[in-house]
């Protein structure tokens, strides 16, 4: 939607293995991973980003049991991809590759814009981790991998009113997921504390997006990497 | 008779070359696997944009210089010219095809279901958005395919891609 007026996407072409959509109102081009109208009558523009999460359907599901979920199209399924699509992607060629921080064109990253910077995480090693403190811009900033090993999200590690809350390790209990160390607080996978003093408060999530190298670096070019300062 | 002959066939040639360029540059530039400079792709983007409309003013111009002048083409240069009306005509149609959703084909009419109705593997991974209490999950491998889906939650319109 663009000054209130909502438009309708189609898949209209690639820029360098990222692809571009075309709005049937206007004719504008529209770049996927930033939103950004690139050409025609809307060009300057900018879809607004909704906070998204990828997680499993198991761990979804238990968050949101009246939710709904897209369908199938039937005629098409047989075209669908294998539900490790993005990573048998990982050996497709590429157009363009940035031989920086030892990283391969295809690694999964996953990507954090926040407090104006750019910061890139190899997805591998926030997996192994599981739960991992880090800065964007000088702002602490929490990575938490849900119970289910696979899904994860990105938070703002500074509680609002309460000073001194910026360190966090993982406790493996049904209801919670990590303490804080300043309070001695249980907070789950929605980032929220379950249990002790800050119980009910809640970190703020930050968007943060899976993707190839190649693709966060070609659109972040002046991000940085966890663990490759 | 000769300026006739002359006229019509740069008339057909320069339509042609129109419909040809009109069609075949933002393919030419914009395939997969297939390195896009900034420049060339901001070309071809405004040239997708003309291109219904120029490679149709081509055919139609095409088509109303032969009727003309086809009468004093002679019998092969008249095919050769009915020929060219013929190609910036398919060319004027294949303008309209959208050949990404030919390959990836969009979805029409969304469905949607509860997750108790729906058979996913517990592993299988999902974008999931809320907006206004309103949950929607789409998984990967269906939106691996369709890359774009037109949807509407908690009042609100969403494009949910990938």
């Amino acid at each position: 939607m663009v000054n209130g007026v909502p438009l309708t996407f189609h898949l209209a072409g690639i820029n360098n293995q990222n692809f571009i959509m075309r709005d049937e109102e206007t004719g504008t081009y529209w770049q996927q991973i930033s939103g950004a109208a690139i050409s025609g009558p809307l060009k300057g523009a900018q879809l607004q980003l909704i906070l998204s999460d990828e997680l499993t359907f198991f761990t979804w599901k238990a968050e949101a049991p009246q939710g709904m979920v897209f369908n199938d199209v039937p005629e098409f399924v047989s075209d669908y991809a294998p539900k490790d699509w993005d990573v048998r992607m990982k050996k497709a060629p590429t157009v363009i590759s940035f031989n920086e921080h030892s990283l391969g064109a295809r690694d999964l990253m996953l990507g954090v814009q926040a407090f104006g910077a750019s910061r890139a995480f190899l997805l591998d090693r926030v997996l192994k981790e599981k739960l991992v403190v880090d800065r964007i811009a000088g702002e602490p900033v929490l990575l938490l991998v849900g119970p289910d090993y696979q899904s994860i999200r990105v938070f703002h590690a500074r509680v609002a009113g309460v000073n001194g809350v910026t360190g966090f390790y993982r406790i493996a209990e049904p209801a919670a997921l990590f303490m804080d160390d300043a309070t001695g607080s249980k907070w789950n996978f929605q980032g929220c504390a379950v249990e002790g003093k800050l119980q009910g408060k809640c970190l703020k999530q930050l968007p943060a997006l899976k993707d190839y190298w190649f693709d966060w670096r070609n659109y972040n070019p002046k991000t940085t990497v966890y663990g490759k300062e | 008779m000769q300026r006739k002959r002359l006229t019509l066939t740069l008339i057909v040639l320069a339509c042609v070359a129109i419909a040809l360029f009109a069609v075949g540059y933002p393919i030419y530039v914009i395939r997969p696997f297939r390195h896009q400079g900034a420049q060339e792709l901001a070309v071809a983007l405004v040239v997708a944009r003309f291109r219904v409309i120029a490679s149709s003013a081509a055919a139609l111009t095409a088509a109303i210089a032969f009727y003309t002048y086809w009468r004093s083409m002679g019998l092969w240069r008249g095919v050769l010219a009915g020929l060219g009306v013929v190609i910036t005509v398919v060319l004027a149609y294949a303008s309209r095809v959208n050949i990404y959703e030919l390959m990836f084909h969009p979805v029409a009419r969304a469905s949607f279901s509860q997750p108790s109705d729906v058979k996913l593997d517990g592993d299988e991974k999902v974008i999931a958005i809320r907006i206004n209490d309103q949950a929607r999950a789409y998984p990967i491998r269906s939106m691996s395919y369709h890359h774009v889906l037109n949807d509407q939650v908690g009042g609100t319109p969403v494009a949910a891609t990938y």
